[in-house]
């Protein structure tokens, strides 16, 4: 049995730079895990499951930005704290979604800890800040021995805990277009206490035009493998004003595009019960309704 | 690399300790320089006892370059932010400056919280004090004139299990007013 007090022994490396960190995971592959801000990786190493060797990212010089540039959209670096996310004027004024979040997510001392980038790495399929991400829509920048490349956030996640990052690839950025106009986005989550995990997230975006939805995008987390959108939802939505018969077709359309498991936070028939009603009082809080 | 060698300042004295690098700052703390007002809870991050500040220097506007092109600049509100030992790695640590419920009380004068949390009867069996009255202070330190739902959000991660919330939550507010009015 593994103890909370005292780790199990492991390897830790501190690399000086990404190009050090890239040069580790080439030679460690899937032997290492990449150690952001611990909240996960440390908690891992307490139950058991850690890895060999533990590769910190913390004395990598300026990797902890929040950047917002009305061209570029939003930067949020590998060392980026939840807290500094929420803190951010821009993020809380354009990403009311990631905000929130950011902002919900654990406890205030975790979030002086833990990264937004690490909440996406962790590919957990009850990750807020993923939720929020799918949802507005972004690219996770990875960086290997071959060089750097983007992923979109839609072709990220493959299967439960997995994702497009290969074992010589570290994540170093977060990339979010800029919002258009007329475009609003909205996160909620449901919790049995403050500190839980979610037993369901949901997050939206809908770019509208006047009072029709040009384009939306929906997401829904801890009801599959992985973070998923809903495309059926997304499809009702598009081209159509937010009408209750539309609201009401969607609240019968998500129990149909989710596989919700039983577990320890909630059950698959409780799931199935209220993600509908979630997604449908989303939408009406990013219309600010 | 088993063990690394660091320099830790805890309560404005310096350490140089070489510690294995599985070891989390709570167990540095404890079992090799017998700190023991920062306490072992549930070690997973769930229960605040732990809590220690760590000083991320002076407030207000600091610019760094990302690289040759860029700088960026973050405006930090508060000096001190409050981060959980059981959960750091110590050798990760190197260089950084923390502050523990010890390294309150200014010239043997109690913190306005600290006197508070006395004042208040805001003690029970105490375990979780050390954790709280940290915590408060980073609350106050961000937001001197928090409501009590600043107040209990920001409490939030730290567990009292006699559950003396009530009165926790009143000596904030006590510690609130009285550093609001400069009066330690």
């Amino acid at each position: 049995m593994a103890s909370s007090r005292i780790l199990p022994e492991f390897e830790l490396l501190i690399p000086q730079s990404i190009k050090e960190a890239v040069d580790l995971l080439g030679k460690l592959k899937n032997k290492a895990s990449v150690m952001a801000g611990g909240t996960d990786v440390v908690i891992s190493c307490t139950k058991g499951f850690g890895s060999p060797n533990v590769i910190s990212l913390a004395e990598i010089p300026a990797l902890d930005y929040v950047e917002y540039d009305s061209k570029s959209g939003l930067r949020i670096g590998a060392m980026a704290t939840l807290q500094q996310v929420a803190d951010n004027a821009d993020v809380q004024k354009r990403y009311p979604a990631l905000w929130k979040s950011a902002a919900i997510n654990g406890t205030p001392q975790t979030r002086n800890m833990g990264t937004v980038v690490g909440n996406i790495m962790r590919a957990s399929p009850s990750g807020d800040c993923i939720c929020a991400i799918l949802a507005i829509g972004g690219k996770v920048v990875l960086r290997g021995s071959k060089g750097k490349r983007e992923v979109s956030i839609d072709d990220f996640y493959i299967k439960y805990r997995e994702t497009a990052c290969k074992s010589d690839e570290l994540a170093v950025e977060i990339k979010i277009p800029a919002p258009a106009a007329g475009s609003c986005n909205a996160f909620a989550r449901m919790t049995r206490t403050t500190l839980d995990l979610s037993k369901v997230n949901v997050a939206v975006r809908l770019d509208m035009s006047g009072k029709t939805v040009k384009e939306a995008r929906v997401a829904i987390g801890a009801v599959a493998p992985t973070t998923i959108r809903l495309k059926k939802v997304e499809a009702l939505l598009k081209g159509k004003q937010i009408t209750d018969d539309v609201l009401q077709k969607i609240v019968e359309t998500v129990p149909t595009e989710i596989k919700p498991i039983d577990d320890v936070r909630s059950t698959a028939e409780y799931r199935r019960d209220v993600a509908g009603i979630m997604v449908k009082r989303i939408i009406l809080e990013a219309l600010g309704k | 690399m088993k063990k690394r060698a660091i320099t830790l300042t805890i309560n404005g004295e310096e350490y140089n300790l070489n510690v294995p690098v599985h070891y989390t700052l709570l167990q540095v703390m404890r079992d090799q320089l017998n700190l023991t007002d920062v306490k072992y809870g549930c070690g997973r991050g769930e229960c605040g006892a732990c809590t220690v500040l760590l000083d991320v220097g002076k407030g207000g506007m600091q610019c760094k370059p990302t690289d040759k092109k860029t700088t960026y600049c973050t405006m930090s509100q508060s000096k001190r932010k409050p981060i959980l030992a059981c959960i750091a790695l110590a050798a990760t640590m190197d260089g950084k400056s923390i502050t523990t419920v010890a390294g309150l009380a200014q010239n043997g004068d109690l913190h306005p919280v600290q006197k508070a949390f006395v004042d208040e009867s805001a003690i029970q069996c105490g375990f979780c004090t050390p954790g709280m009255v940290l915590k408060a202070v980073s609350i106050l330190e961000k937001n001197p004139k928090p409501s009590e739902e600043e107040i209990r959000n920001g409490l939030e991660g730290n567990i009292c299990r006699c559950t003396g919330y009530v009165k926790i939550v009143k000596a904030v507010q006590v510690a609130s007013k009285k550093t609001a009015t400069g009066k330690r």
